[in-house]
């Protein structure tokens, strides 16, 4: 089972005497894996580890049974890394940066032409590929280097804030590339601020911060082990007032704010089994007509702010 | 629940040698190093004493030529171990300048680009990055200093009426063991060096520095403390006393300063295991340091 997961066992690195990440263990499925924090939370190292680029202080990391130390050449094949850094070999056309990169894998020249051709279809770079990189938009070069990532089939790929940058255009593209890599049971780790997206896109969230893992799961599943933190739940009906009035009537139900177009109401509750019970009766009742119920805070924006905080400290 | 079809095929073909991937690295650094126009006018600048030498050597062997400038003979224009010798340490000391201004191009725009996370997310070693950067360097020296100077022995060989060639092989062992010694040592020390100086100029100067600091402070501590081994740290003097006797020409230094060929090759050495320490520490994926 373990050779399709990428496992980190009671890993620790450090930079001389400053943190980079404490006692990490973490088992990833195949999938979209999202790693969450604040900025130098340690989500770089987790992925340079990852990635074999440093030497884990200690513990143990394997991905997908494969370690960089035993044999390099496997371990790089099944890895594809894009950086968030805009480095690219001085005057070459976005062809010869991949056709370059395939040859650094090892590829034949044949193999490497062939998936470069691919992999530029794959990003939808087109005839841009052709030009000169350092004349590319911000946009172009997200591309290039996701085409660069991806070009030699890797079963892992790790991507660092791969949506910085681009316009609402291609960041839609280069979602939906994600999320068809990862139905096609490709491992993909990424990295990233943009809270509104990971939801989009994650099977699982790992937070992280201050070099310490906070949560990791399925979003709704660490909202549910979040029981400190009472849950928001918007219910659309066409009494707000009375359901307020009536939810509110119990101990659980610590908050209501009526939506600002009326036809709805937020509630609080503290206790989320008891709360849709109540809720039943009343619509049972039949003295509110309910016509949607929906959890307002089981996002990963309300994760991260419950979990970690705005000032990025752990709460 | 969805279905989804898991038909994603990682590359399963074979990979290529290891160096086969070092040389596209090489191939990077050397249009790297060749992109600028001052590196292709010191390189035009470091072939004008060969083809004086050249014209030399013609004259040299050349009866109607050597009557027109004087009938000095022979000893007017002696092509030997001497005259080869002055063109090694010539080319060698032009291969400082070439050097001086590759190396860093080499390894100073990755460190600043953060190019290493992308380059060593490859099945390539910190081994095989520096060992690339290496070639191309070492190759670009070579055009100044063994290849030409062989080239001269060669029409030497050629031009000269009797069995030149042959009876003088020691001179060529000599170039060649001299023009690799110098041309690997100043690869070394310039991609070291490089790697820790952010700014090319700078790195530029640095690598001058290097080699001409430690002199003066090896005349001094020589001076101070009346000792032939303070010359170790004198790189020029090391390396004029090293190709004298590669080339088998008798030296013309002080008997006092005479140093062991053993000490000189030792110096060297721990010097390139200095340099090799500071890329060790250097050239890295990434360090990340939080505050």
């Amino acid at each position: 089972m373990s050779d399709d997961r990428i496992l980190f066992e009671n890993v620790s690195k450090f930079y001389g005497e400053v943190l980079g990440v404490n006692k990490i263990s973490l088992t990833i499925p195949p999938g979209i894996t999202t790693l969450v924090g604040p900025n130098g939370s340690g989500k770089t190292t987790l992925m340079n580890l990852m990635t074999g680029l440093v030497q884990p202080s200690s513990g143990q990391i394997s991905v997908m049974g494969l370690s960089p130390s035993e044999d390099a050449t496997e371990f790089f094949r099944n890895l594809g890394y894009c950086t968030q850094f805009d480095f690219f070999p001085r005057g070459l056309t976005g062809w010869q940066f991949l056709l370059d990169s395939l040859l650094l894998h090892g590829m034949s020249r044949n193999d490497a032409f062939r998936l470069s051709m691919e992999a530029i279809e794959r990003v939808q770079l087109g005839d841009a590929a052709g030009r000169k990189i350092a004349g590319y938009s911000k946009g172009m070069r997200q591309k290039i280097r996701l085409a660069q990532a991806i070009a030699h089939h890797p079963r892992v790929l790790v991507l660092d804030e791969p949506l910085n940058g681009l316009d609402p255009m291609a960041r839609a593209e280069s979602i939906a590339l994600f999320e068809e890599l990862g139905r096609q049971g490709l491992h993909l780790l990424i990295s990233s601020h943009i809270l509104d997206e990971v939801d989009r896109i994650s099977d699982r969230v790992v937070l992280i911060t201050g070099g310490y893992l906070i949560a990791q799961g399925n979003i709704h599943q660490v909202r549910q082990e979040v029981r400190d933190k009472p849950m928001q739940v918007l219910i659309r009906c066409d009494h707000p007032e009375l359901l307020a009035s009536r939810m509110f009537a119990v101990n659980h139900c610590v908050e209501a704010r009526v939506h600002s177009d009326g036809k709805g109401v937020f509630l609080r509750t503290g206790d989320v089994d008891q709360f849709y019970t109540m809720l039943n009766g009343i619509a049972a009742e039949g003295l509110v007509k309910i016509e949607a119920v929906a959890p307002a805070d089981d996002d990963a924006n309300a994760i991260y702010q419950y979990l970690i905080g705005s000032d990025g400290s752990a709460s | 629940m969805s279905i989804y079809k898991q038909n994603y095929r990682a590359y399963t073909g074979k990979v290529t040698p290891i160096w086969t991937r070092v040389l596209v690295l090489a191939r990077y650094g050397y249009a790297e190093a060749w992109s600028s126009k001052i590196t292709v006018g010191i390189f035009v600048f470091s072939l004008l004493p060969c083809i004086l030498s050249l014209f030399g050597i013609y004259l040299a062997n050349n009866p109607l030529a050597r009557a027109l400038i004087g009938g000095q003979g022979p000893r007017g224009l002696a092509i030997d171990a001497r005259f080869f010798l002055n063109i090694l340490q010539i080319q060698s000391w032009l291969a400082l300048v070439l050097a001086s201004w590759i190396a860093p191009r080499l390894i100073t725009y990755d460190l600043a680009d953060n190019a290493m996370p992308i380059l060593l997310s490859h099945p390539i070693s910190r081994f095989g990055y520096v060992l690339g950067k290496f070639i191309a360097l070492f190759t670009a020296l070579s055009l100044v200093t063994w290849i030409p100077t062989l080239l001269l022995f060669f029409y030497e060989g050629y031009a000269s009426p009797q069995p030149w060639a042959s009876v003088n092989l020691s001179i060529a062992g000599g170039l060649l063991a001299g023009s690799l010694i110098w041309i690997a040592f100043l690869s070394i020390l310039g991609l070291a060096l490089s790697s820790w100086v952010k700014w090319r100029i700078v790195a530029t100067g640095i690598i001058f520095g290097a080699v001409f600091v430690p002199a003066g402070v090896g005349g001094i501590v020589s001076a101070v403390l009346r000792t032939k081994w303070g010359f170790l740290l004198n790189i020029p003097f090391m390396m004029s006393t090293l190709w004298e006797r590669l080339l088998g020409v008798p030296g013309l230094v002080h008997p006092n300063r005479d140093l062991p060929t053993v000490a000189i090759a030792a110096m060297l050495l721990l010097a390139c295991i200095i340099c090799l320490a500071m890329l060790n520490a250097r050239i890295r994926a990434r360090e990340v340091v939080r505050g």
